[in-house]
This record gives structure tokens, sequence and C-alpha cells, in this order.
């Protein structure tokens, strides 16, 4: 393993240089570096141009500017930009908001994108998986630039006109209601009958929901309070069991209750601790929360201790996310009305200068990271709801997952640990590239919602034929590829013991 | 194929744990009170106001070569006040709060100025003598270690008289001075001497002993900091660096998002109607949507058809449709094409569709826009009317005329002529602009080649290899900038010809440019702004176009904003913004 690590490390160092060659040339000759300044009538149009030839040194052949930028870079210096900007602080700078903006989408588009992928294939060819197919390459087919506008205008502009009187209208909430309905029944199987009550299920209780929703003006005031606290976190547990463990035996189902019941009292309980936490706090009660569900689960999980462990720790974990969105948006009234109760915002990282406690700032952010979120997710969940059901499906019909039927496997176990592990592995590769991708940033994402991200500085810069910040930018980018990779191939390792890696 | 039954059951009992968090979620608000101060619109008096910006404030000192840009002059000049500064129409005004200046004697030309007995930096260190010290330091380009975006007019200026603590200094010219009202230290362009003499390792009075000297050795550390040390990488250089000497100060710098000012204590004129300011950068696109949304108050977003339209549907929003000083324009080439000849250039002048190219691809973005008629005084400026009368203006070739055209050349037998119109691309407007171009001069026998390229400014239009070059220059109130654009290269090559790239010539103009920069008297300057632009037209040096169009939008419940062409843009009077 260590030795596959450093010849990989070895040849990969050498790959980066020789393209960095490649990179600086292409860069330093793809355009006139001086060419805003020439279209310049002003008295000092020979001082500026003098300066900016100095400091870039255009009067030196390419060789000597790239050498002298690889010794710089070896000093730890990635030198200045074209108007002497630290190149170092702007690669600070853009990489933490692409960090910001990116990773949470990526991560959510991946867990998304697997489940409704999974999910269409255990339903393939029903109407679900239809829907979901049709709508994946609508999405796929989508110009990001035109997503962004139309989120900005109906997600952010019409959505905080509406919060002034959060009423939905009656068509509206039909339309709701008729979609909640179609979705569970297709995702019903079985005989008409059976499809048409999931139906009308479906359609009453999404028009219930809406309707409540509506008449107790909850979007000007949300939150969810102790009971529904409660009832979420017994569902998440009832759901986690089910996963990893099955209701049959009880003991994990038990422990996973446990977890739930234990966590939305502590939300009471820790309110002095919770009305204004910092991130270390929420990270102590994060890790508290995991090694009391742990201790649950060992302790009621009987034969199953495993899976009840994990049953128990997941439910703990998902309570405590439930608790911090609860918190979030008890903390929406006082937000909105400080920021002139136009809460979704569409452009920028925060709002200027804007002071909060803890979940009033964490709200700022989520609010500015919600349209530009949504843009990422919408584009990238379709290639990877399409990946996890084509690899899913071929999962599903490989011999040893009829062997595994056959031996009398209950079904969750079948389609959870026989499937479902073997499924990730093609979507590993995918992931690695993706998030290697996901740091060089997205160039029009960031534009269209004022990141100053990674990719709005490699643009900039090769719009300005600067080579400094493009080679900063690809000494990142192309050292994430590089990592992302090899962690791919390690992991593939990790999924699939077949796999050695020598 | 797998057991559908089962993972039925597997499936609907997922689906019901959704179903039972969803259902619940409604059931529980029903508890819930009414929310009792729910989220109103509107807000009190604002303390707040927010503008938008394209690109982001980079310097303190925006007075060196390389960070001369309205990125930072922009915002510094109600931080950094001066003598005076571009007001409205980007007319030179002298600021009363700051000080006063008054020419005491023509000859030699002689300037006095005072600053205000109150002024201090906001910081407590009175402004005077050294900081004018400092201006001249950094301008007159004796002391080259200070990097300077341009000499001129000071360069000419000797070192001002004064002592430490002195309120009081004389500028005395070598040589008369057209602009020398603005030739003092402006908005900007002041900057705290103590700050620099500290960080320069010097006391105010070596300081100022040392720039008396022209002591380059002295002044070195000083000049480095001058350079470098103001530069705002990621976050403002620190709070004591960065005084202010206007109704605002700097107050916070978040990378990539806003700057953000607050009122100055200290400044003793008008206070600023709105405590805080706060600029941010956000993209020419994007600025409209953020003014629907209200994150900012005021945009001057990339004119266009589309925007002006989103704008004026929008409720509560003023639209403003000025024009700027930048102006597009056709430059002969007198050197290398035949249109040395200045019959060819009449008839070129006469098949232009000056007034089509307006309809069609500026009305559609300002509706009130015109052709331009002369070059270098703009329409909003008040002397443009006078400066048009007294020329004579466009004359012959206001009107298109492509009969006319068409006898010109035919009888100068060049029918056919290939007429190579050389344009930075891409552009698509200057694209639609060139075609319009060629479809009515090629009515008149001319053959219109467009030339658009991508290396137009960088070999092209250096090298001559145009017949007509389009483009566009930034006008100014002030008179001493464009003077080289039409006198007499010294050799007509990209290294000598300067701005004028066509190498026009005629000693009248040269004769003209000298007297009129010589011209203190700004009355006295448009008779000689007319007669040069009656040469320029007879003589069809370039042919104006059209100015460029402005746009800008603000919500209207803010008040005093007007927009200004100047580079200094909108800003101009940000400390009288106030909002209900």
């Amino acid at each position: 393993m260590i030795v596959f690590i450093a010849r990989r490390l070895v040849i990969s160092f050498f790959v980066l240089l020789a393209a960095t060659v490649i990179m600086f040339v292409l860069t330093a000759l793809s355009g006139d570096p001086l060419e805003d300044l020439r279209q310049d009538n002003s008295p000092n149009r020979a001082a500026k141009i003098a300066d900016r030839t100095e400091r870039m040194q255009l009067d030196d052949p390419l060789p000597v500017r790239y050498l002298s930028w690889l010794g710089n870079v070896v000093r730890g210096d990635l030198g200045v930009n074209r108007d002497g900007h630290d190149v170092g602080v702007m690669l600070g700078d853009a990489l933490s908001a692409t960090l910001q903006l990116v990773v949470a989408a990526t991560v959510m588009a991946i867990i998304i994108g697997i489940v409704i992928g999974i999910v269409s294939a255990l339903r393939q060819y029903s109407g679900f998986d239809y829907s979901v197919t049709f709508a994946a390459f609508i999405c796929f087919s989508l110009p990001v630039f035109w997503v962004a506008v139309m989120l900005k205008q109906y997600m952010a502009i019409e959505f905080n006109n509406w919060l002034k009187d959060p009423s939905i209208p009656p068509t509206v909430i039909g339309a709701l209601a008729l979609l909640g309905g179609l979705v569970f029944g297709a995702l019903t199987t079985g005989d008409r009958r059976r499809r048409l009550l999931s139906f009308a299920v479906g359609l009453a209780v999404t028009g219930a929901l809406f309707t409540l929703l509506s008449v107790t003006r909850w979007f000007a005031d949300p939150g969810f309070g102790l009971p529904l606290l409660l009832a979420i976190s017994l569902a998440a547990a009832v759901g986690f069991t089910v996963l990893s463990a099955g209701l049959n035996p009880r003991g994990p189902l038990y422990a996973a209750l446990g977890a739930a019941v234990i966590g939305a009292l502590a939300s009471e309980v820790l309110t002095p601790v919770l009305s204004d936490p910092t991130w270390l706090e929420i990270f102590g009660l994060a890790l508290v929360t995991v090694a009391v569900c742990a201790g649950l689960g060992y302790a009621l999980g009987g034969l199953q201790r495993r899976q009840a462990v994990s049953a128990a720790v997941l439910t703990g974990l998902f309570t405590g996310g439930v608790i911090f969105v609860d918190r979030m948006l008890q903390a929406f009234n006082d937000y909105s009305a400080a920021v002139r109760g136009r809460p979704i915002s569409t452009i920028g990282a925060r709002t200027p200068n804007f002071e909060g406690n803890f979940w009033q700032m964490n709200l700022d952010s989520a609010s500015h990271l919600l349209l530009p979120s949504m843009a990422l997710i919408l584009i990238s969940l379709a290639t990877y709801t399409r990946y996890s059901r084509a690899s899913m499906l071929e999962v599903m019909n490989q011999d040893y997952v009829r062997t595994a039927r056959a031996k009398g496997l209950p079904e969750r176990t079948v389609v959870v640990k026989h499937a479902f592990r073997n499924g990730l592995i093609p979507i590993t590769t995918l992931m690695a590239v993706d998030f290697a991708g996901v740091i060089g940033g997205a160039v029009v994402t960031e534009t269209v919602f004022g990141w100053e991200g990674m990719g709005k500085m490699f643009i900039t810069a090769l719009d300005q034929v600067d080579p400094m910040p493009v080679m900063a930018f690809f000494i990142v980018t192309g050292t994430a590829i590089v990592v992302f990779n090899m962690i791919a191939d390690i992991l593939y390792a990790y999924l699939d013991p077949r796999i050695r890696l020598s | 194929m797998f057991h559908t039954r089962t993972s039925g059951k597997f499936l609907a009992v997922v689906a019901g744990g959704a179903l039972l968090l969803s259902a619940c979620a409604g059931e529980d608000s029903a508890n819930k009170p009414e929310a009792s101060g729910s989220a109103s619109a509107s807000a009190p008096a604002a303390s707040t106001i927010t503008y938008a910006y394209e690109q982001e404030f980079h310097s303190y000192n925006g007075n060196t070569a390389a960070e001369n840009a309205t990125r930072n002059n922009g915002p510094l000049q109600r931080v950094l006040a001066g003598f005076w500064f571009y007001g409205e129409n980007g007319e030179i005004t002298p600021d009363k709060d700051f000080g006063s200046y008054e020419k005491t004697s023509d000859s030699p030309l002689t300037v006095e100025y005072t600053f205000n007995d109150k002024a201090v930096w906001s910081d407590g260190t009175p402004i005077d003598c050294d900081d004018a010290l400092l201006f001249w330091a950094y301008k007159s380009g004796k002391l080259p270690a200070f990097s300077t975006a341009g000499t001129t007019g000071v360069e000419d200026v000797k070192l001002p008289e004064c002592n430490k603590g002195e309120k009081k200094f004389t500028f005395v010219y070598n040589k008369p001075f057209a602009d020398w009202h603005a030739n003092g230290p402006g908005a900007t362009e002041l900057l705290p001497a103590h700050i620099v003499a500290k960080q320069g390792g010097l006391s105010e009075d070596e300081f100022i002993a040392a720039v008396k000297a022209t002591d380059k050795k002295k002044l070195e550390k000083a000049a480095k900091f001058f350079n470098d040390g103001w530069i705002a990488e990621g976050a403002l250089p620190a709070a004591d660096l960065i005084p202010a000497s206007g109704p605002y100060k700097l107050s916070k710098l978040d990378a990539g998002q806003s700057l953000t000012f607050v009122a100055n204590d200290k400044w003793w004129g008008t206070p600023a109607a709105t405590p805080t300011i706060v600029e941010r950068f956000i993209a020419l696109d994007e600025q409209a949507q953020a003014l629907q949304n209200r994150e900012v108050q005021i945009i001057e977003p990339q004119p266009g058809p589309d925007v002006l339209n989103q704008l004026k549907a929008l409720e509560g929003v003023k639209v403003n449709n000025t024009t700027q000083y930048t102006y597009e324009h056709l430059d002969f080439n007198f050197d290398s094409s035949e249109f040395k000849d200045k019959a060819l250039r009449e008839a070129f002048a006469k098949c232009v569709p000056r007034q089509l190219i307006v309809d069609n691809l500026i009305k559609p973005v300002a509706p009130e826009a015109k052709t331009l008629d002369i070059r270098n005084v703009a329409p909003f400026q008040s002397n443009h009317a006078a400066v048009v009368q007294a020329s004579g203006g466009p004359g012959a070739y206001a009107q298109q005329d492509i009969e006319g055209a068409k006898a010109i050349l035919e009888k100068a037998g060049k029918t056919g002529l290939e007429v190579k119109i050389g344009y930075q691309t891409p552009n698509p407007r200057r694209t639609s602009e060139v075609q319009l171009i060629k479809d009515s001069c090629d009515k008149a026998g001319f053959k219109v080649v467009d030339g658009g390229s991508e290396d137009f400014f960088g070999t092209v239009m250096p090298a001559g290899n145009f017949d007509v070059a389009l483009f566009a220059w930034a006008g100014s109130s002030l008179v001493s900038g464009w003077g080289s654009t039409y006198t007499t290269p010294t050799k007509c090559d990209g290294e000598s010809k300067g701005n004028n790239n066509g190498c026009y010539s005629n000693k009248k103009i040269d004769e003209l440019v000298k007297k009129l920069n010589a011209t203190v008297d700004v009355a006295a300057q448009d008779p000689i702004l007319a007669e040069i632009e009656k040469i320029l037209w007879a003589d069809l040096a370039t042919i104006p176009l059209f100015q460029h169009p402005g746009l800008s939008a603000w919500d209207e419940t803010v008040q005093n904003v007007i927009p200004n062409p100047a580079q200094s843009t909108i800003t101009w009077n940000m400390d009288k913004w106030s909002a209900a």
C-alpha cells in the first residue's frame, strides 16, 4: 500500500511538473496582457504599460518567466498578479469561498442522487422510474446561468415577496397535493387498487399538510417544537432500524427509539448551551451523541449488536441534525426582520456587516448558500441518479444476489448488504473525480451568484492573460485531481477486497 | 429479477416514515402561536445604504500606476477629500469644506491653496504642509521612487514652499497650464504624510526636509510604503494606517464581498447623511436582480435593452439613462491608406450612417440618444452647446449623403475602393456598426471589409494595418488629456505615435492644442476648442459617432442619488445619500 502510494505520488509529481510548463506557456501566449491599457487615452498610459511590463516580466523570454515562477514556487511564493495583488492571498480567499459553496452542494447531490437512483432501480420501469429518468435528463440539459436566473426570480425575489403574506393559494395546494399523490402512487407496487389507494393517501396527506402550513402562516415563523421533534426522530429511528437491522428482533429498534427520545429531550435540557453555542460546542455535542448512542446500541442490541449501534448512532446524529435545523428555523423571524423581510438572497456569500447569534449567522450563510447550492445540485444530481441506477440494476441481476435471495435472506439484507455496497464501487470513481473537479470551482455558478471562488479567479486571470493566478489555480486543482484519484483507488480496495493495490 | 413484493414492503416503510415526518410538521405548527412581531417589510429609517460595483476595492492609495483605477478611486472620493472633485456632470468642482484655492498671478501662474483650519485626519493629526509636500513628492516625478499614475501638470510646479504645520501652500508653475484648477490635490489625491513618514522611519521634520531636498535615499523606505503599504490583501490595512479626510472612513473589507464605510466623526464639514454605506462587489449582469431583491439600493449595470426593460418594470425603482464620457469614433489611417486623400475621407464621411447607428444600436438602450457632433466636449458639459455652435459641428456631414459620396468616388476614379474597418473583437455592437456602415457605404461604391481582430489593439493598430479604426476614447472635462491624440507625432510607428493612431497631422492643430494647454482662463478655452473642432471636421481627422450610454437605477426611497458620467461614478456624493 505504502509503496503504491509513494510510486503514484512520484509519478504524479512529474506529470504535474510537465503540465505546469504547458499551462504556463499556453496562458502566456493566450492573448495580449496589455490590451486594456492600449485602449487607454489617459496621459499616463506609457507609465502604466511600463509598470505592468516590469511586474509581469513581459520583456523576458517565456522560459525565463517560467523558471523564475518555478523558482519562486519552490520557495513558497506564488507571486503577484498583473496589478501586484498577492496571489497567495487571492488563492486562500478563493479556495475557502469555493469550498463553502461546493462541498455541501456536492455532498447533498451525492446523497440525494444515490438514494433516488437506487429507488428508481428497485422500481425499474415504474412510473417513478420513468419520471426520475425524465427529470434527470431535463436537469442534465439545463444551462446553469438560466437555472440561476430562474432560481433568483422565483426562489428568492418572488418567495420573499410572498413571505410578507405567506398563505398558499388553493390552486397551488391542489397542484402540490396532486404531485404528492402521484409520487406516492408511483412508489407503490401491486395491483391497481393498492396504487389508487396510496395515490389517495398521498393526495390527502400533502393537501392537508400544505393547507395547515398556509392557514397557520407557518412560513412567517417556522420551527418544529418538541412534539414534532420527537415525532420526526422516532420516525427516523424506525427508518434507520429498518435499513440497518430490520424490526425483528426488537433490540436495535429499542436502541434507536431510545436514542431518538433522549435526543429530543436533550433539545430542551440543553437550551442554555443551545441558545448561542459555538461550532466547537456543537462538535462536542455530536461526539457525546455518538458515544451515548453507541452505548445504547451496545446495551440493547443483543445478538444484533453491531447493527443496533449503527442504527442508534445514525438516529442520534439525525435527531441532532433536526434539532440544529429547528434552532435555525426559530431564529428565522428575527433574521428576516434584520434583513428587511427579504431573507433569501440572490448574491454574495453573506449580508455585509450582519451580526447575530450563532443561529442567525448560520441562517445568513444558509440563505446565501441556498440558491447556488440548488443550482449545483440540480445539475449534478442527474449524473449521480443515472450512474447509481445503472450500477444498482447491474448488481441486482448478479448471481450472488440471486444466491442471497435463494438462501432466504430478507429483501432488506439483500438490498442493503449485498447489492448496495457492490453497487457503490463504480460510483466511487465518479465521486472522486467530481470532488476534484469541484475544487476547481464552478465558474458560472460562482459568477452568477457573486462568489469569488477558484473558478472566478481562474477565468479572470485567463481573461487578463495573467499566468500567476492561473498557475496557482492549476497547482491546487491538479494536486486535488491526483490525490482524489488515489483516494478512489484506495476506496476501491476497501469496498472490493478482490482488488489489491500493488 | 428480484422480488417486487418484498422490496415493496421495504419501500413502503421508508415512504411511510417520510409521510409521518411531513404529516407531523403540519400538526404541530397549528399549536404554535402566531408570530407576534412578524417580519415587516418596512424597516425604520435606514442606517445603511448599499450600492453595487463590479470590481473589488484594492488599495487605499489609488495614485500609483497599478492602482489608479475606479475600483479604488470611486469608493475613496468621499474618504480622501481634496480641494476639488468631479461634481455633477463630471465638472471640476471645488470642495469648499476641505479648503480653498485661487489663482493669484498669471505670470508666472501661481495658485494659492489654503486648508480649512479645522481640517484633520480622522486620527486627529492636522492636514497641513507635509501632506501637500507628499502630493508634490509623488506627482512631480522628481522623486521617481514614488510610483505615480501621471505627472501631467505637477511636473511643471515648483516645490511648494511651506513649513511644518502651515495650512497654506502655493503652486508656482514654470509655464502656463490650462487645467490648473484641477491640478492641485483633488479628492483621493491627498494622502496622509504623517503615516508615510512614520512608516519610512522619519519624523515629520525629517520628512519635510527630505522632500524639500528631494533626498531620494532618505525617502526610499517611505516611497516603498507609499507604493505597496496601503494595498489591501484580503483585508484592509491596519486602521491606524488609513485615516480619512472626508465624511466617511473605511471600516471593513470583506474579501470578494463588500467594503464598508462608516461616518468619520472627525469630519468638520456637513456630516454624512447616512451613518453606514456598503459597497458590494457584484458582476454587472447580476445587479438588476440584486436591486429587485433589495440586497442593494443603487446599481450601475451594463446598459442593454433587456436590462433597461427589466428595470423599468420594477416597482419603486428609479431608472436613469445619462450618458458616459466615453465616445465611439472612426479614425482614418493617414499614413498607409488611401484615406490620405481628403476627397476619399469626405466620401466616406458622407456615407457613414451616423443616425442609423444611433437609432438601431443605441436608442434601444438609451431612448434619448443623439449622434455626437463634436469630439472633445461631451453633450452634458455646460459649454457643449456653445462649442458646437461656434465650430459649426458636423456641418455638411450631419446628414448621410450616399449620392454625394458616390459622386466624389466616381470623380476620383476610386469606385470599388476596399476599406478595412478595424476594431477589437469580440464586440457585437461594433460588429453591427461595421455591418451598418458596410450596407450604406457599399451603395456609395466603397467595398467595406470587416477587419475585426482579437489582437487589434495589440498588434494591428500599432502597425497601422487598417484603413479606418473603430473604437472609443474616454473623455473628460479637462483639456490637457486629449491633445496628443491630434498633434503631429514625431514618427509614425507603434512606439512614437502615442494616441494619434492614424498619424493625423495639421500644423494649425498643433499650435491650437499648445495654445489651449496654456490658456489658464477657463472661459477663454471655448473659442479655441471650437476652432479645433472646426478644423478636425474640415480635415475629417476622425468621425465621432455617439456617446456611450450609461445606466443606473436605485430604490426610490433613497434620496439624492445623482449619476455622474466621469470616472468618479455614482459615488461622488455618497455623503448626501439618505434613505427613508
